[in-house]
């Protein structure tokens, strides 16, 4: 079995239908890449996995354990095995950034207020951002916070990181830096990642396998080069952004 | 030392100017007002906006003030019974008395500190809204100037539904109030509602507190509207800032205006 | 679009006589308000009744609801200290000069109000009974809790909607941190215990503020002041304040939380939140004062 598995969710709001019968499966240590258009239920997705939504139907499964109806305290392990990247970074306002990657680790890690500020300070080196570390989010770039919220979600060791959008809304420089790390998470500290992404150049420069959505399904699941080389004309369609084509975009 | 001088200059600075921007608010708001009855600005004027705002302020209001103002008459004659029955043992003059402070005081300002947090936190929820969206920047560039167009019928709307909602409000209480002294301490109604005590000045005193208030709360809570800067948070402060600034301007309102009856009345209220 | 046209009808000649072209369209002036119209225009009276019940009922359930999360988190008191703190601090620190001067007004007016009708029976000796006893059973918390509510509770609604808005409550359920026991409780807690400490406070200020009126507009020596509350005041009128505002600072806190975290809608919805939080504080105020006053006497 799959170490993470979505099987036949579906996910409606407001009597919308979002998600239909849609199943995913990751394996352990891949770096795994959700794509497709805007408002087609790729955060959604994800979000299910870490209990932020809950799903209409169908069944979520990780590590062998089926996750999707398990309550909010019941979540709390499993949030520690799955840390969530956010797009809009999340970083708590009122808090300097050291303050902010310590919570976790207070929080569940029993450790004091120092020792928890010193680690996450060692964090926040690992991203590059030790020297930024009194300051608060408000004063920072969104790179800058992206990374720190990479930091904080990191402090906990999940096994499992979901990033969502990562690199949206970055100069490129900077996302090819945050390309760089999801990489080398995978490769070095071996851990999954789930990405959530419409950024060609993040797409087929990290990816062991992409999955693309549409329609509220897995259209197609495929390694960067069989991607590329597909003949679906929807696919096509997709990554080399066309306006005209087959695709079916609510809204325009 | 010198750290903290200039911090509490830099305050002094701030509020200072802060002081000036509401002045020039409120200046705005009454030439807004004159202007409204040039021929130019009524054909610009937005129409039907002074009605949804009377609805708005008034209306809307209605249940609220009723609710509060209903349950703390009740109190008031309570406790007052409760006090007098202590000392006197006497209740025939509880309901002269509470009338005359009802209308002279509880009753305006009462309904106006309700109002303050009712429509006061609305209308600098809304204005802040759109100013953080840029709306008002938007106001601004096809030529209306945004205090004409947001803050006049509001304006306008409050000062009628003050008055208005302040004799509501009074005669819940009072009727309220009344109930509560018969059940509770057998008091005769027609004893309590004896309405001889009350003066024509105490009933000027009540129009003037509440035109007061009805003024002070729309270019308030505008002034603290307008001002919302950055995003979701620059509307919370904004909305925050006029909660606290409007009930506190009816306060301070109705201290400056009871001592000037005050004195104007020989200590005779 | 008739309106813009009969406008345009109206212009004066000599505003057109300078361009051939046809005359520019009257800028369209952007939507006024962001609020709806209002309901009872568009449905009937009996229809926006029962709407406006079920929204009561909505809120009021929640508002129990989120109650016994908070009591749920408080079974082993494993509260956060440093939040605690930080709140308690910041909270107060807001909150007293406000207070201050509201008790100091209101202490004021009491003896204002009370003072004229006090001295036309020659009784100056219970101008600080009708004011002093005004001020610490009624006058002082509910004022005291009203702009209290306005100040720390309104900010914290603004906050903690910023904060749900931004996502950062998701932030912290993903990091495995229940947003109730981290956020909530310390506030809830802060907020009953400011509230307990500012009453104090504000009624000593306020019969301050008694005296010094009643000194300098009616003319009441310091010293009959001062035996007047010492003579009619006794412990349990004070104390009749100071529990009532428990239950007042519960009441505020817990609107003021639920507002915080159920906000929808951007910025428009944070400024929406922070007003139904004070009006909800206003009347649970009003309703618990009466309670309270009717079971205790």
């Amino acid at each position: 079995m799959a170490y993470i598995e979505w099987k036949g969710v579906d996910k409606a709001f407001g009597g919308k239908p979002v998600l239909r019968k849609m199943s995913l499966a990751v394996n352990r240590g891949e770096v795994m890449f959700i794509i497709g258009t805007s408002g087609v239920g790729k955060s959604v997705t994800i979000k299910h996995l870490v209990g932020l939504l809950r799903i209409d139907a169908g069944e979520i499964w990780f590590d062998d354990r089926r996750i999707d109806q398990l309550s909010e305290r019941e979540l709390a392990p499993v949030r520690r095995r799955i840390g969530m990247v956010f797009q809009s970074s999340t970083l708590f306002d009122s808090m300097t950034l050291a303050e902010n990657v310590a919570l976790p680790l207070r929080k569940h890690k029993q450790l004091g207020h120092k020792a928890s500020l010193a680690e996450a300070r060692e964090r926040l080196a690992q991203v590059y951002m030790q020297d930024y570390a009194e300051r608060y989010p408000a004063e920072l770039s969104d790179g800058m916070r992206k990374r720190a919220a990479i930091a904080r979600t990191l402090a906990l060791s999940p096994e499992v990181v979901l990033f969502d959008e990562p690199t949206t809304g970055l100069d490129p420089v900077s996302a090819r830096r945050i390309d760089r790390l999801i990489r080398e998470l995978a490769d070095n500290l071996g851990v999954t990642a789930i990405v959530v992404s419409h950024d060609p150049p993040s797409i087929f420069g990290v990816a062991d396998r992409i999955a693309f959505l549409y329609r509220g399904v897995v259209h197609v699941v495929a390694t960067p080069a069989q991607l590329r080389a597909s003949e679906d004309p929807i696919v096509q369609q997709f990554i080399n952004g066309r306006s005209t084509g087959p695709m079916e975009t609510p809204g325009f | 030392m010198k750290a903290w001088i200039s911090s509490v200059g830099a305050s002094a600075i701030a509020y200072a100017s802060a002081a000036g921007d509401l002045w020039r608010v409120y200046v705005g708001t009454i030439a807004g007002i004159v202007r409204s009855f040039s021929r130019e600005h009524r054909r610009n004027r937005p129409r039907g906006e002074l009605a949804r705002q009377l609805h708005n302020v008034g209306n809307r209001s209605l249940v609220f003030i009723v609710v509060t103002l209903g349950f703390i008459g009740m109190v008031m004659t309570y406790q007052g019974c409760l006090q007098l029955g202590r000392v006197t043992g006497d209740y025939s003059q509880v309901g002269q008395q509470f009338l005359r402070l009802l209308v002279s005081d509880f009753g305006p300002t009462l309904t106006a500190l309700m109002l303050a947090t009712r429509v006061g936190a609305g209308i600098a929820a809304e204005i802040g809204s759109m100013k953080v969206t840029e709306q008002i920047d938007a106001l601004r560039m096809s030529g209306v100037l945004p205090i004409d167009y947001l803050i006049v019928p509001r304006f306008l709307a409050c000062l009628v539904m003050t008055l208005l909602l302040t004799v509501v409000g009074g005669t819940v209480m009072y009727v309220a109030g009344g109930l509560t002294a018969h059940y509770s301490f057998g008091v005769n109604l027609n004893t309590f509602y004896d309405i001889s005590q009350v003066r024509p000045r105490h009933l000027v005193m009540m129009v003037v507190k509440a035109v007061s208030y009805g003024a002070a709360i729309p270019v308030v809570a505008g002034f603290c509207g307008l001002r919302a800067r950055g995003s979701s948070e620059g509307v919370g402060w904004a909305t925050t800032a006029a909660v606290i600034g409007s009930s506190f301007a009816v306060i301070v309102l109705d201290f400056i205006i009871s001592a000037g009856a005050l004195f104007l009345t020989g200590g005779d209220l | 679009m008739s309106e813009e046209r009969r406008d345009d009808a109206e212009a004066p000649e000599a505003e057109r006589a300078f361009t051939s072209l046809p005359p520019a369209p009257r800028p369209r002036i952007p939507p006024v308000t962001t609020a709806k119209a209002p309901e009872s225009t568009r449905r009937g009276l009996v229809a926006s009744v029962g709407a406006s019940t079920v929204q009561i009922a909505q809120e009021v359930g929640g508002i129990v609801v989120l109650t016994a999360q908070v009591l749920r988190a408080l079974v082993p008191p494993r509260i956060d200290h440093r939040e605690l703190l930080k709140n308690l601090y910041k909270m107060g620190n807001r909150s007293v000069p406000i207070v201050v001067l509201t008790a100091f007004f209101a202490g004021g007016l009491m003896t204002l109000q009370t003072g004229p009708f006090v001295k036309k029976f020659g009784a100056t000796g219970l101008a600080g009974w009708g004011a002093g006893y005004a001020v610490l059973r009624e006058i002082g918390p509910i004022l005291i809790s009203l702009m209290f509510s306005g100040r720390v509770g309104a900010n914290n609604t603004a906050e903690l909607a910023t904060m749900t808005v931004t996502e950062q409550l998701d932030g912290l359920r993903a990091l495995a941190i229940d947003p109730v026991r981290f956020l909530v409780v310390p506030r809830v807690i802060a907020m009953m215990v400011m509230l307990v400490a500012l009453t104090v406070i504000g009624d000593l200020v306020a019969l301050l503020g008694a005296s010094v009126v009643g000194r300098i507009m009616l003319g009441i020596e310091w010293s009959s002041m001062y035996y007047s509350f010492a003579d009619n005041l006794k412990p349990f009128d004070f104390l009749h304040g100071i529990y009532k505002s428990i239950a007042f600072g519960a009441a505020i806190a817990m609107s003021s939380c639920y507002f915080g975290v159920t906000v929808r809608g951007g910025a428009v919805g944070v400024g929406r939140a922070v007003n139904a939080a004070v009006v909800a504080a206003a009347v649970s105020i009003m309703l618990l004062d009466f309670f309270l006053t009717y079971l205790t006497g």
